[in-house]
């Protein structure tokens, strides 16, 4: 067995009391994925009001990987190429459904074969990228609007996106906005040392029920949200 | 096998188990141990939650603008004005089934131009002090104010819900208010707010008003008497009420005027 360590991911999502007390289901999503292309995390959150909110928040999650497969196998490495891949997808995916039915936000990160860490967004949520010089904040806090406005896929929004030569130690957070929108942005830092101080050295089952107790157990008061939290970092970081 | 790879990730998802994680899990506990070492959660990981995540519920403003102008001070216009906003308060302030804090603000505008009456604050914690009414109606000013306000993250945080803005007037504005309303309703934030307006007497600017509400369905309320004074707050109530109740406290529900004959008053 090789002792080069690949990158680690972890995350979870819980449905929220709004969706619970109606009797619905999470409406969130995500995914995490390895392979040849290096490891990928998407998150995505279903429009409320939409009838197919939670069908379209999982195929976001599988069109991102989808996309990715198809544009690494096809050698390219410009995430501009990536992104142009993805609605697409997504809408074949989704079909019959419209995207209007379906609309659901998208945030992603690669950890790129090739050496690099995209980050990318459509919609409202977080996603931010730790490294040793630093936070940098892909998307979150809310720049303008209020809570529950949102761009989404299928809606000609356009991705917010950034890419990281990777030098190692990088940690990716990315969420949806029932987490972000309650968290203090002074308190970010030390959000992410404590996600990684207390669950990323845990095993992956006992990580998966941690955080998810943490996220049933919401400490905002009158939080309505369904909640998705996830994770990608470079063993260095755990280790460090 | 790209397939099968993927229905893999999506069990590591659920359940974390993953080959892929088990071996880096063996691997980072041979390099270091003791900090790749499971560490117990529960209480102790709970409360260090707490210390980054907001400490009170997403507040859904209510911004008043209130006409506090000499003509309020005839026929019991300002003391109904006053009653009927401290029961708004009260009815605020008694809100339990809410999903959103209440917040209220009073900007009035008279005698001393446009002023914060009432600084922003949960209902449940306003002390109330009633207005009086002298000099002018410098509604202009009032609402740069209320852009001021709203367009101010530090006051109105972006986790917060819509705000809601009520307009209670009985004249003509004496300042320049075209410029200060068209930067209202062009604001990116202030724009979005849900509005209300009513004209007190016969010499309300009705076609200002309407102009306030910029909604071709969004029709002004006319009080004659101060009893529809309070009957315009207990409408405002409800819609407010009902929202901050509901599923989802962004939507705007316009709760009729015509729902009050169920309530006696």
């Amino acid at each position: 067995m090789s002792n080069r360590l690949p990158d680690d991911y972890f995350g979870a999502s819980v449905v929220g009391p709004r969706h619970r007390a109606e009797g619905k289901l999470n409406e969130d999503s995500w995914l995490g994925a390895r392979g040849a292309f290096g490891t990928l995390v998407v998150v995505s959150d279903g429009m409320g009001s939409r009838r197919e909110a939670r069908r379209g928040a999982q195929l976001a999650c599988r069109a991102v990987l989808d996309a990715v497969r198809s544009w690494h196998k096809a050698g390219a490495r410009d995430l501009d190429e990536l992104l142009v891949r993805i609605e697409p997808v997504w809408c074949s995916l989704i079909a019959p459904s419209t995207a209007r039915d379906c609309a659901a936000t998208c945030l992603f990160a690669l950890a790129h074969a090739h050496g690099q860490v995209h980050v990318a967004a459509i919609g409202d949520g977080l996603a931010l990228l730790r490294t040793r010089r630093g936070l940098e904040w892909i998307v979150g806090p809310r720049s303008g609007g209020f809570a529950n406005e949102t761009a989404a896929l299928g809606h000609s929004a356009s991705w917010t996106s950034r890419s990281f030569p990777r030098a190692g130690g990088e940690v990716v957070v990315l969420a949806t906005d029932g987490v972000a929108d309650d968290l203090l942005p002074e308190r970010i830092d030390g959000f992410v040392q404590w996600l990684m101080d207390d669950f990323a050295g845990m095993a992956p089952s006992q990580r998966w029920r941690a955080l998810q107790r943490e996220l049933k157990d919401w400490p905002t008061p009158h939080h309505t949200d369904d909640k998705t939290l996830v994770v990608l970092t470079q063993r260095e970081a755990v280790l460090a | 096998m790209g397939w099968a790879k993927y229905l893999e990730d999506i069990v590591s998802r659920r359940n974390g188990t993953s080959r892929v994680q088990a071996e880096i899990k063996q691997v980072a506990e041979r390099r270091a141990p003791s900090k790749a070492a499971p560490k117990k959660t529960g209480d102790k990981a709970m409360s260090k939650l707490k210390e980054f995540t907001a400490s009170s519920a997403r507040p859904l403003p209510v911004l008043l603008l209130a006409d506090v102008s000499g003509s309020m001070s005839t026929n019991g216009k300002i003391d109904a004005l006053n009653d009927a906003v401290q029961e708004m308060l009260e009815s605020f302030g008694g809100e339990d089934d809410s999903r959103a804090e209440i917040h209220v603000s009073v900007v009035t505008f008279g005698k001393d131009g446009a002023k914060v009456h009432q600084p922003l604050a949960p209902a449940a914690k306003v002390q109330w002090t009633r207005m009086t009414a002298a000099g002018g109606t410098p509604m202009g000013a009032a609402f740069d104010a209320a852009t001021g306000m709203i367009e101010d993250r530090a006051q109105i945080p972006s986790r917060a819900y819509r705000p809601t803005i009520i307009l209670v007037s009985d004249g003509q504005p004496t300042d320049e208010w075209q410029a200060p309303l068209k930067r209202l309703l062009g604001a990116e934030r202030a724009s979005k707010a849900a509005r209300f307006a009513m004209g007190i007497g016969d010499d309300a600017d009705e076609a200002m008003l309407s102009a306030f509400l910029a909604t071709p369905e969004a029709r002004v309320y006319r009080a004659h008497e101060a009893r529809q004074i309070k009957q315009f707050f207990r409408w405002v109530t409800m819609s407010v009420t009902q929202r901050s109740r509901s599923a989802n406290p962004d939507s705007v529900i316009a709760a009729e005027p015509t729902d009050l004959d169920d309530f006696n008053f």
